[in-house]
């Protein structure tokens, strides 16, 4: 697990200032999308060694949902952004 | 209108009081529970662009009374007491660009000063407290401990804590368990 994730409101914060919720890309389901994508949706998740995009919540500090991008193996962070910046959420 | 009066009690009544650690002078840290006035929550509206300018003036002109935390989040602080139609009467400043929610209840402020408080503060948040970084008048809302608050640079010796209700007490020891090293002089304002 990362160790300093630098928000880009609050600057470098340790990772207990902040709620992770995982992956990033996946995309919520129509409606009527049946039993197994809405499943899928609640139920299954990648455990990916590597690169991964995740939702980082910045609960202890701005309040703000984050994009972090980083590495599962070697704790790397390549980046964090507003959740809300255009193209960070599916 | 409540069915039953609520009696106000400052959550730092029964708090520990008095001085404590080291005998020094040179670097010794004040402790001050400050006044319960007013704590808005201030929350800007999707898209109303920067309302930097326009905050300060719901607050009651003294200083530091508008806190940044975040994207479109502000707290106002000040040491008079407001009643719900006088926080309402501020909307109309806000011109429908933020609102205002009454934290009073739920939010209490400490004062910190001393010469040694950065090394104090440092104990319990990793944000970088150098004058430099955290200039007077900066906030930020991060972690002391396990407990959440929002820090505000006053002075260059001195912060202010803004804390939740039930949290006060508990951060009010770690804070006086901090200073120790310095010696510390603890005022509840009883
Ligand atoms: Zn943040």
């Amino acid at each position: 697990m990362a160790s300093l994730i630098a928000c880009p409101h609050c600057g470098p914060r340790p990772k207990e200032e902040f709620t992770v919720r995982g992956d990033a890309g996946i995309t919520r389901p129509a409606p009527d999308a049946g039993e197994d994508a809405w499943y899928a949706y609640v139920y299954l998740r990648d455990n990916p060694r590597g690169r991964h995009r995740e939702h980082w919540h910045h609960t202890s500090g701005c309040r703000r949902w984050l994009v972090v991008e980083r590495d599962t193996m070697t704790h790397t962070i390549y980046t964090v952004a507003d959740a809300s910046a255009e193209g960070e959420t599916a | 209108m409540a069915d039953f009066a609520l009696l106000h009690r400052p959550a730092l009544a029964d708090a520990k009081s008095g001085s404590f650690g080291a005998p020094s002078t040179v670097k010794r840290i004040t402790l001050a529970a400050l006044p319960e006035g007013h704590v808005l929550h201030v929350l800007a509206a999707r898209g109303s662009g920067d309302l930097q300018g326009l905050i300060p003036r719901i607050g009651d002109g003294t200083p530091h009374a508008a806190r940044p935390y975040g994207p479109g989040q502000w707290f106002v602080i000040g040491d008079a007491p407001l009643s719900s139609a006088e926080i309402f009467g501020k909307t109309p400043i806000l011109d429908g660009k933020a609102s205002i929610s009454d934290q009073g209840h739920g939010r209490v402020r400490i004062g910190i000063n001393g010469a040694a408080v950065e090394t104090v503060l440092a104990k319990g948040t990793a944000v970088d407290l150098a004058l430099s970084n955290f200039p007077v008048g900066h906030s930020a809302m991060t972690l002391i401990g396990h407990i959440s608050a929002l820090l505000s640079r006053t002075g260059k010796e001195s912060f202010e804590l803004l804390v939740l209700r039930g949290f006060a007490e508990s951060l009010w020891d770690e804070l006086i368990q901090m200073s120790l090293e310095f010696g510390v002089d603890a005022h509840t304002g009883k």
